[in-house]
């Protein structure tokens, strides 16, 4: 449908709006060309290898089947399953639960530094970036000093019986779950703390003076403010949680498989890349929905 | 600003391209199967041929590499006998130039006619060695590593322990245990031998999988007391501290592996890989390489050079009754599948 | 100033505490005159001296640093025209939600699934062409793809509280469009380019799934390196090179404070 072109005033510029389109097409050419390249065909591709089988020696047959996504539900060579089921479940309750734990224990870390003095905010701030920005090799790997047979951590589970004497504290849930927070807290606390420190202390104290109960002042008066930074806080937590795989590689041994690892799996030793496309794909499901929730509640702050 | 930054850019570049340039030989190879610093010094000093060590810890994950792109990367890999048809099948190895290796005459008649290989058209022996129990002795008794129960019977586990991450070696003990044979392909096999590695896996001694190295390396630190190890590297250890650590074949049974060195499909540099291989073939070059590494050699020439006390230990040159009770992981072709499957299922419950 | 609830205080701490004990053990046994254990043998130096001579781990730090600065500028600057493209026009809804998405996609998505279809789509574009091979340009696509949005929304939002007063006033006084971009937008722009362009730099850093996923044999990168040694078994000279990076990265933290602060 040809518009007729006409004359517009844009940023103090009179132009008219085709030759501005053709500027702004130019510009978004590079980047939206790099991201159609190696983001959205990939994912494309991704999607198309998910319906290919897995030869006998590991290559890829060009036969269309629905064979993999047969077996994520269950219907594997050994009868009905709910394995890989109950790996994309597992996974999602991994990472709700690390989100959870991360945002009960954020808010009170944020109120701390939001009540510091000013000129030292930036300081605290800095102590919750530093370990953010920590490679997470070394920060997962750094808790087998801690879990290690040694330490009193260990020593006390061996005591209670959860694990022999002598053995380290990994790898299990527990530790795994340890790992996912301690990586995932400055990922709820930093966002977090843009809404947080923009708070309106005014109307938690108009609540208080109502007589309104600790609860409802936290619901009523602080969530609502802080929603904008909770909410790009949980979604950068529980997407890339739901597929992590080095934590669980590391702290849960194969032990404790989570969707990451299962997909590392089939790209890696299995050489079973339709079925990992397929994984993929569940996975892909779950974040798109993420995606939406994100773009409607998360745009009124400005995080990153 | 541009142009400094500009200019930066172009000196990194500059030098990535002049740090590639001179001849380089790239080894793909098990983790710990050679000393890592002396082997490549001492070939770079007679060929001048500077050698890049990569590794891997089990055979899949070699092959997946290859697949992902290596077969164009490295120019010598070192796969085991039954992951051989895989390669060939798929193209992911070359024929060898015999004429560049004269030392080939070395090698004991069994390796120049293997199963696999015969005629040494791809590979050539590099060592071979078994999987059996690596355990400290003070804390597991002799007489209970007799039995692969001790670690699959929750009530004789003696502490925590690893299995290993090897699909073929876990598969096959678990079946063996089972009287099952190492090799079946059969559903039913495979699925009581998946669930008793889940059971086994579940209960609280059992740490998880890892590679043959890993667990080595944490019986010897004291984190674990047993783990299922490849025989040279317990046998290094056992040697540094004869009386904390112990190795042994439990009586179910247990794997023997020919390893093999062979050069990929698009190999860099051909010529150095063939000379590396010739290298290896040497008698001195062939104990240095088992007298450091504890595994047995296919090199008749080398025999003559390593030590007495590594030709007399049954843990590195098996006796014939131990030899019995060993099996060769067998390639599967399309079966391989099933198998795959059944440690899927063991991993992820 | 507040006072906080002694709660709030006692979870704060704790927290903190939580967040660093890891690191600070491993700071800790990185200069522990012990092989293995953690026994406490005395101070010493010599875990991180074993750095400097070990080859593959100085070729792994220069891996690292190339792929990052590589990867930064590529990304900065196509994420800067983006994120100008993308705010500065006039785009119709359903056009300017596209975008949107597409760029949030890389955002939220878990990098697996990134790694996942680069691996694929490599692995067919390599019967073409070599330069598909696993290895650093590789990783570096890997890299750009994921930074490129990061960059494009700090400098989109950065665009956001520039507001327009400016540019209409460049262009009142009849400047070019080339002109008023590079006297007046880009200066006022520089403090978002420059906090895209270290968040950037730290993610490249930090990644360690796309590179595993496609990494050559001379393109091993430091988080590489130290996920292959620790699957083997921890030495203390793992410890000194966690430490070293670490402390590396406070630096790095300490200048983006004041780049951005500007």
């Amino acid at each position: 449908m040809k518009r007729a072109d006409t004359t517009i005033a844009w940023y103090g510029a009179l132009t008219t709006r085709h030759r501005l389109m053709k500027l702004g097409g130019g510009l978004l050419i590079p980047g939206m060309l790099w991201l159609m390249f190696f983001l959205v065909i990939p994912g494309l591709v991704l999607v198309a290898v998910s319906f290919l089988t897995r030869g006998a020696y590991g290559e890829l047959e060009w036969t269309f089947t629905l064979e993999n996504y047969r077996r994520l539900a269950g219907f594997s060579l050994f009868g009905w399953t709910a394995d890989y089921l109950i790996i994309l479940w597992r996974s999602l309750v991994v990472a709700f639960v690390t989100t959870l734990v991360s945002v009960v224990v954020s808010y009170p870390l944020c109120f701390f530094i939001a009540a510091r003095p000013e000129r030292s905010r930036y300081l605290w701030l800095t102590l919750v970036i530093i370990p953010f920005w920590t490679n997470m090799v070394i920060r997962t790997y750094a808790w087998f000093l801690i879990l290690s047979p040694e330490m009193p951590f260990a020593r006390l589970a061996a005591l209670l019986g959860f694990i022999p004497a002598g053995a380290p504290l990994y790898p299990n849930a527990f530790a795994v779950y340890l790992g996912m927070v301690s990586m995932f807290l400055p990922f709820v606390t930093l966002p977090l703390y843009a809404s947080v420190e923009r708070l309106d202390w005014s109307l938690v104290e108009a609540a208080q003076d109502l007589y309104a109960s600790r609860t409802r002042v936290f619901t009523q008066a602080i969530l609502p403010q802080t929603l904008p930074g909770l909410s790009v806080g949980i979604i950068l937590t529980f997407i890339p949680a739901m597929g992590m795989f080095v934590v669980p590689d590391l702290l849960g041994g194969a032990k404790y498989m989570l969707v990451g690892n299962l997909i590392q799996q089939q790209f890696g030793p299995s050489r079973d890349w339709p079925f990992g496309a397929a994984i993929s794909m569940a996975l892909m499901v779950l974040t798109m929905v993420g995606l939406q929730i994100y773009r409607r509640k998360g745009k009124e702050i400005e995080v990153l | 600003m541009m142009r400094k930054v500009s200019l930066l850019i172009g000196i990194l570049l500059l030098y990535t391209t002049v740090a590639a340039s001179g001849q380089e030989l790239r080894i793909y190879n098990w983790s710990e199967y050679m000393d890592e610093e002396k082997m490549p010094a001492d070939f770079e000093k007679r060929f001048g041929i500077k050698v890049r060590l990569d590794i891997f810890e089990n055979n899949e994950e070699m092959v997946a590499k290859l697949q992902a792109g290596g077969v164009s990367q490295y120019d010598i890999i070192v796969p085991s006998d039954y992951i051989m048809p895989v390669l060939i099948n798929r193209k992911l190895v070359q024929p060898l130039d015999h004429a560049k290796l004269p030392n080939l005459k070395n090698l004991k008649p069994l390796f120049r006619q293997t199963g696999y290989d015969p005629g040494n058209v791809y590979s050539v022996a590099y060592q071979w060695g078994t999987v059996g129990l690596m355990y400290r002795k003070n804390q597991v008794s002799g007489d209970a590593v007799k039995s692969w129960s001790v670690l699959f019977d929750e009530k004789k586990q003696p502490g925590p322990f690893w299995l290993i991450d090897g699909v073929r070696e876990m598969m096959g003990i678990a079946l063996v245990y089972l009287g099952k044979d190492f090799n079946s392909t059969r559903p039913a096999d495979l699925k009581a031998a998946s669930d008793l590695l889940v059971t086994a896996k579940r209960t609280k001694n059992c740490m998880g999988f890892k590679s043959g190295v890993g667990g080595k390396n944490d019986v010897v630190a004291g984190t674990a007391v047993a783990a299922i190890v490849y025989n040279g590297d317990a046998i290094q250890s056992v040697t540094e501290d004869p009386e904390n650590l112990a190795f042994t074949i439990p009586k179910e049974g247990s794997e023997i592996w020919f390893d093999s060195m062979c050069i990929p499909a698009r190999a860099p540099n051909p010529d150095a890989a063939h000379k590396w291989i010739n290298w290896l073939l040497e008698p001195e070059v062939g104990a240095a390489l088992s007298n450091y590494n504890q595994y047995a050699t296919p090199n008749v020439a080398a025999e003559a050079y390593i030590t007495p006390e590594d030709l007399n230990n049954p843990g590195i040159y098996p006796t014939p009754e131990i030899m019995e009770k060993l099996h060769f992981t067998k390639d599967l072709g399309k079966d391989n599948r099933i198998v795959d499957e059944a440690w899927t299922r063991a991993k992820t419950r | 100033m507040r006072r906080s609830h002694f709660l709030t205080v006692a979870v704060s701490w704790l927290t903190l505490a939580f967040l660093y004990l890891p690191l600070v053990g491993v700071a800790v046994f990185s200069v522990n005159d012990a092989r293995r254990g953690l026994v406490w043998k005395g101070f010493t130096l010599k875990w991180y001296l074993k750095l400097f001579r070990n080859e593959w781990i100085l070729e792994a730090a220069w891996n690292t640093l190339l792929l990052a600065v590589i990867s930064t500028f590529v990304a900065t600057v196509l994420g800067t025209i983006l994120a100008i493209a993308m705010d500065r026009f006039p785009w119709r809804r359903p056009t300017r939600n596209f975008l949107d998405t597409i760029l949030y996609i890389p955002v939220v998505i878990p990098d697996i699934i990134l790694a996942a279809s680069l691996v694929v789509v490599f692995g067919l574009l390599r019967l073409f062409s070599s330069f598909f091979e696993p290895g650093l340009p590789n990783m570096i696509v890997g890299h750009v793809t994921f930074q490129i949005a990061f960059v494009a929304l700090v400098v989109r939002s950065r665009l956001g509280a520039i507001g327009r007063e400016m540019e209409e006033a460049a262009r009142d006084l009849f400047a070019s469009n080339w002109y008023m971009f590079r006297k007046v937008m880009l200066p006022l722009l520089m403090p978002g380019i420059m906090a895209g362009a270290m968040l950037a730099l730290t993610l490249s850093l930090d990644d360690f799934v796309i590179s595993f996923f496609m990494a050559g044999p001379d393109s091993q990168t430091l988080p590489l390196f130290i996920f292959a040694a620790v699957r083997r078994g921890v030495t203390p000279q793992i410890h000194a090179l966690s430490t070293l990076i670490m402390l590396i990265t406070v630096v790095l933290v300490i200048l983006a404070e004041r780049f951005t602060r500007r």
